[in-house]
């Protein structure tokens, strides 16, 4: 066995390696051939190659010295408008050398950028187009303002397939000379839900145990690589233990960094599967939005969060009252 | 849960009361010498400041000697009248079979020298021909209305303990209540409560109680001069005056920093409004005020101070319609504060750690610590050598070894391997 992450050491170099998104990969591809890439937008769920791809094109298009050509930038460690302005102005204005006139910069968590900040993005990203292309990575491209997104060739990601990842961890478990189980396969896929990093992940943990990987040892890793428990603290709530559920929600924010983002989709989703009455569902929606709203604008998470959880214990009663 | 520690952990013996081991030592020969018939002193004054125990020396020596114990507290001997009606108690020999009673005046600083004044030559009185022992306490013994009284008594001095021996007996309590306790952390409080033992244990209650853990970090806000006393008053108001004007009243007027008081009434307001509806609502409003809070910080526009105070102190405080009131439910440090002091160290760790990882994994630090960190533990507490190789490839240091490891073996076993 080697110890690197594997995520990292059997990520595709080149685009031709990439197994699935093969529109996308045909079209990257021909950007290859032309020596030209427009600016894009890479949308889609985690785990599913958006990164992967974005490298393997520069790799493709600058070959061995690409890193030259390259810059990462995450919206989420650096945000706001200074590191637009200051940061990707800088690298953006520089000519490149070499065939190719331009660099490529990759935003990734570009929907994790305040407005202002895209805002800004736009301006730079028109005054440099000949000297740099970005590629802006995001969940949700509908997070990206309308402005950006006119400016940049779209591309959506979409989730792996069962035998497209199989063949994938295939080929690691080869490599890396590990037992596993049929069972195993199908485990991991299925607490990863396609997301080809979580699985990745899963069994490099599952492999550090040393013994052959059975269902029983896929989930053993993701119990404990996901202790947090968002359905548990919403079902605490609605039995009417406030005080428990906001003790579960503290361990979430500051134990465990869930973002109050993911927390507040469980909540909604949930609510709208739970048997409460039509027209509760309806106000809780009210309610969750506003906070949704309330924590975009930056108020306190958990503070924000507890409103909802009491409400969350409200509905409880009320539930157990009509039932 | 609504006992005062103050009461469940009052000491039985004399031995669990801490400090004034001389005190104790005279206070219980005297009133052993009662046996061989009554000393020249037929009363002893018990003086100190609150709170060292004084009250709890005579109960435990009445215990330890098996004496009845008669207690009498100040609106019991306010007036000549009152005293007058215990007197005959005091005039009478021992118990019916034989055994000694102990009286008990607690508090004489209760009694008021104007009002009183024929209160205070009746107890001279009693004292000149009680039959049986008599104890007065009184912070200050040299007040000139007990100038007679003090003629009549053993005159007993109590000190403050000592910081170390009001530390002991906050780990007896400790021990007690199953709580791990940092000596630095008892300290400052020992120091904080300026060693007046009772109010020592109260603190340690509000911010110790259903923890097993308690720091120094959990002690520090305390060190700020009397702001414990003016927080619970202003929550009191707060949670249960249902007055809206009362409530903002008692905000604005306690010198406390608000963003402190916020973290008070929100960790406390669902303990105390515990019907779903009104927390509804209280909730709510806290929520509306962290928004203002929020709006101040981006504006710098402090004058919206005035409706975070008015979200938090009136919002909370009209919220309260179908809560009942229940018992005594004492008040708890926020625990936000604790879990970010707490968690404060750790969190930068994983910052720093996700530093790395994204310079390798092409994943942010934020992302990082949900996606890759719990994988890497489970990989670094199974796996030393596959935790060797990846320690090498992130160029991770010892702390963030450690950290990923979980244990010092495990950490060992790894930074062995890597040299």
């Amino acid at each position: 066995m080697s110890y690197e992450m594997w995520a990292e050491k059997y990520r595709p170099k080149s685009l031709k390696d990439i197994i699935n998104q093969k529109e996308i990969v045909d079209r990257l591809q021909s950007f290859v051939k032309a020596k030209n890439v427009p600016h894009c937008i890479f949308a889609g769920p985690p785990g599913t190659g958006k990164t992967t791809a974005a490298l393997c094109l520069a790799r493709d298009l600058y070959g061995k010295g690409y890193r030259e050509h390259l810059m990462e930038l995450n919206a989420s460690d650096e945000r706001g408008i200074k590191m637009v302005r200051e940061t990707v102005k800088t690298f953006a204005r520089t000519r490149s050398i070499g065939e190719i006139p331009f660099k490529i910069l990759i935003l990734d968590e570009a929907d994790n950028m305040t407005s202002d900040a895209q805002q800004a993005l736009r301006r730079t990203m028109e005054r440099f187009t000949e000297t740099c292309r970005f590629i802006m990575i995001a969940n949700y491209s509908g997070k990206i303002i309308e402005p950006l997104q006119s400016r940049c060739a779209p591309f959506r990601f979409s989730y792996m397939s069962k035998e497209d990842q199989d063949r994938y961890l295939k080929h690691i478990i080869e490599e890396e000379n590990i037992k596993i189980l049929d069972e195993g396969y199908d485990a991991i896929f299925e607490v990863s839900e396609g997301d080809l990093r979580k699985a990745t992940n899963t069994l490099q943990a599952a492999a550090s145990m040393g013994k052959e990987i059975d269902t029983e040892t896929v989930y053993s890793v993701i119990g404990r690589a996901n202790p947090e428990d968002i359905n548990k603290m919403i079902k605490t709530a609605m039995k009417g233990d406030f005080l428990e559920a906001r003790k579960q929600l503290r361990e979430m924010i500051l134990k465990y960094g869930v973002a109050g983002s993911d927390i507040i989709k469980q909540i909604h989703t949930e609510i709208f599967r739970s048997m409460l009455p039509d027209s509760w569902k309806v106000t809780l929606s009210e309610a969750i939005g506003e906070i949704d709203f309330r924590l975009i604008q930056g108020a306190d998470v958990e503070v924000q969060l507890s409103a909802l959880l009491a409400r969350l214990t409200e509905a409880g009663q009320e539930l157990s009252r009509g039932g | 849960m609504s006992t005062t520690w103050t009461q469940k952990h009052r000491p039985q013996t004399l031995n669990e009361i801490v400090g004034n081991t001389e005190a104790k030592q005279q206070f219980l020969n005297w009133l052993k010498s009662w046996n061989k018939g009554i000393p020249k002193k037929r009363a002893a004054l018990l003086h100190g400041p609150p709170g060292i125990g004084k009250t709890v020396t005579v109960e435990a020596s009445a215990k330890e000697l098996s004496i009845e114990l008669v207690e009498k507290n100040a609106s019991d001997y306010r007036t000549a009248d009152a005293i007058k009606r215990f007197a005959g108690l005091a005039s009478q020999y021992g118990t019916l079979f034989g055994g000694n009673r102990l009286i008990l005046l607690d508090e004489m600083d209760g009694v008021s020298g104007k009002d009183d004044r024929g209160g205070v030559r009746e107890l001279t009185n009693v004292l000149k021909t009680a039959r049986s022992p008599v104890v007065l306490t009184a912070n200050d013994a040299y007040d000139p209305r007990f100038r007679t009284i003090r003629n009549y008594c053993l005159v007993i001095a109590f000190k403050n303990p000592t910081v170390r021996e009001t530390v002991s007996h906050l780990k007896r309590i400790c021990a007690k209540e199953g709580i791990d306790a940092d000596e630095e952390a008892l300290k400052l409080i020992a120091e904080r409560a300026e060693r007046d033992v009772r109010s020592a244990v109260n603190d340690l209650q509000a911010l110790a109680q259903g923890k097993n853990r308690l720091v120094i970090e959990d002690v520090k806000w305390l060190a700020g001069r009397d702001r414990k006393e003016v927080i619970f008053d202003v929550m009191r108001t707060i949670l249960y005056s249902g007055d809206s004007w009362e409530a903002k009243k008692a905000v604005s007027s306690a010198d406390v920093d608000p963003d402190m008081l916020f973290n008070w009434i929100y960790e406390n307001t669902p303990y105390h409004l515990t019907d779903p509806h009104d927390l509804v609502k209280a909730m709510d409003y806290l929520a509306l005020a962290d928004i203002y809070r929020k709006r101040i910080m981006d504006t710098q526009y402090w004058t919206l101070l005035r409706y975070v105070i008015d979200f938090m102190s009136s919002g909370v405080a009209v919220s309260r319609q179908r809560s009942k009131a229940s018992g005594w439910i004492p008040f708890r440090f926020p625990e936000k504060i604790r879990m970010l002091s707490r968690t404060k160290g750790e969190r930068a760790l994983q910052k720093a750690l996700g530093m790395k990882i994204w310079k390798r994994c092409h994943i942010s630090a934020r992302r990082s610590t949900k996606e890759v960190i719990p994988y890497l533990k489970i990989i670094f507490e199974n796996n030393p050598e596959m935790a060797t190789g990846l320690s090498d490839w992130l160029d991770l240091d010892e702390e963030m070894i450690e950290y990923l490891a979980g244990n010092k073996k495990q950490t060992k076993a790894i930074l062995a391997k890597l040299e």
